[in-house]
């Protein structure tokens, strides 16, 4: 599995659902009974995850693209007619 | 003097009237009276001041503003006569409302006919995506609402995709660009987001773009989820009512748009300590079975080795007194056979005695026999006939 750093340089990680992802888990370790073996996985991934979403934090700067478009051309309003009087 | 006829006429008056007379058009202050609409698609209406009044035309699809008797306005059109009844009337391209009270009620009007359309339904109003990574911006960049909502955005949360388009936010510009930007945007649904649209405060006559119907409509009716921040606190504007998330400023917008990083950080801090504490929660819980059940087994074998050794001490003793009793058998009979031996009849003739025997057995008294009877001697080896030949007495 890539490391979440690696996910996001190249397309950007999917915080919204690594964030999403870690909160299940966390939902699940607070459940009665914790399996061992199942909790050691979920324990490694929620890390891989918490690294991952931190490592995202660490963007601080947001960036601008302006549209080029003109606004204003409302292309449909203009074929209006008046009524004979 | 040549005359017209009435059809060059009119169209000589027309033409005046829209290149020479009033080229850009004309503007026309005064109060709405007898205002009406005809088939759903004509307006008529009236515009007066204290001594005059001139008549007034639009269509349904240009003039959005709610007009109402009484109201003031400035309407700016054509002025022109209608060939078919000779009357002359301005045909009006816009309204402008004219003075708190005119905008108050063109507000109150329009805010009733949404409402009851449903633009309003809280129903109808979806979730913003928690970490948003391309917003559609619509504001004006030059505004101070771009900065604020520049500032706090950076402040909260990086690394966002910001698609800006910069539309006027007052004047008659305002309406057609807001609304050409959310068709913009939404023409490419995929493209962001969020979209937000954002203003500073301003009077009620500089807000009139967000109290528009085109704009409550744009909002409403965008597939990308809206955030509306227009003005100060208390400015409530249609569009914020039309929105998905209603934010009281610019500032408010950015807040509510993204998280807070701080409060990001907190919570993975928070979920790797709970899952190490949860771990090692199980960890330990599970030592303490495994000892638990370690000591359970080992009691249970320390009971089945104590009642074994009771067992086989039962058995030892039990053992003990068998095999005693058994060794008291064989002395008592190895005792018996010595008597026996000693006992037995045969010993005195290993000594030279004899047995002698009668016709009525061993003969133990003279008496018993006469002379002449024949009696057998037993002797250590073989025996005897005799005959008794004399008895003494």
């Amino acid at each position: 599995m890539p490391k979440p750093k690696a996910e996001s340089k190249e397309k950007g990680l999917d915080f919204g659902a690594a964030y999403k992802e870690l909160e299940n888990i966390i939902e699940w370790f607070e459940q009665e009974d914790v399996d061992l073996e199942e909790g050691l996985k979920k324990f490694e991934r929620g890390l891989q995850l918490a690294k991952g979403c931190k490592e995202r934090l660490k963007e601080v700067e947001n960036r601008v693209t302006e549209i080029k478009a003109k606004f204003g051309a409302l292309e449909d309003d203009a074929a209006e007619q008046e009524p004979l009087l | 003097m040549n005359a017209f006829t009435v059809s060059q006429f009119i169209e000589f008056v027309n033409t005046a009237l829209s290149t020479a007379v009033f080229p850009e058009g004309v503007a026309i202050e005064g109060e709405v009276v007898e205002y009406r609409v005809s088939q759903q698609k004509w307006i008529w209406f009236k515009l007066k001041d204290e001594s005059s009044v001139v008549e007034c035309f639009a269509t349904v699809w240009q003039l959005r503003t709610p007009l109402e008797d009484g109201m003031k306005v400035r309407a700016h059109g054509m002025a022109k006569i209608h060939p078919k009844s000779g009357k002359f009337s301005i045909t009006v391209e816009r309204v402008e409302l004219v003075g708190e009270g005119a905008l108050r009620r063109a507000f109150e009007l329009l805010r009733k006919k949404l409402e009851g359309e449903g633009l309003f339904d809280l129903a109808r109003k979806r979730t913003i995506p928690r970490f948003p990574a391309r917003i559609g911006l619509i504001a004006s960049r030059e505004s101070a609402a771009y900065g604020d909502f520049m500032r706090i955005l950076k402040n909260r949360w990086g690394g966002i995709d910001i698609r800006l388009a910069d539309v006027a936010v007052q004047g008659r510009d305002a309406i057609p660009e807001i609304v050409s930007a959310f068709r913009w945007f939404n023409a490419n649904p995929r493209s962001v987001d969020v979209l937000v649209l954002t203003r500073g405060g301003g009077s009620m006559e500089d807000l009139q773009a967000f109290n528009s119907e085109e704009v409550a409509r744009a909002v409403f009716s965008s597939a990308i989820p809206v955030v509306v921040g227009v003005g100060h606190e208390r400015d409530e504007t249609l569009a914020d009512y039309a929105a998905d998330v209603r934010a009281s400023t610019p500032t408010n917008a950015a807040e509510r748009v993204v998280p807070d990083r701080r409060e990001v950080e907190a919570f993975l801090d928070g979920a790797v300590k709970g899952m190490d504490a949860s771990m090692r929660a199980a960890l330990s819980g599970r030592a303490h079975r495994v000892e638990s059940m370690a000591s359970r087994i080992e009691a249970h074998a320390r009971h089945r080795i104590d009642e074994f050794r009771h067992l086989l001490r039962d058995f030892a003793s039990r053992f003990d007194r068998f095999a005693s009793g058994v060794r008291e058998k064989v002395a008592a009979c190895e005792s018996s056979a010595r008597l026996l031996k000693t006992l037995d009849p045969r010993r005195p003739l290993e000594k030279g005695y004899a047995l002698v025997w009668g016709p009525d057995g061993i003969l133990k008294d003279a008496a018993s026999v006469d002379a002449g009877t024949m009696l057998e001697l037993q002797l250590r080896r073989g025996r005897l006939g005799a005959k008794v030949t004399e008895k003494k007495t």
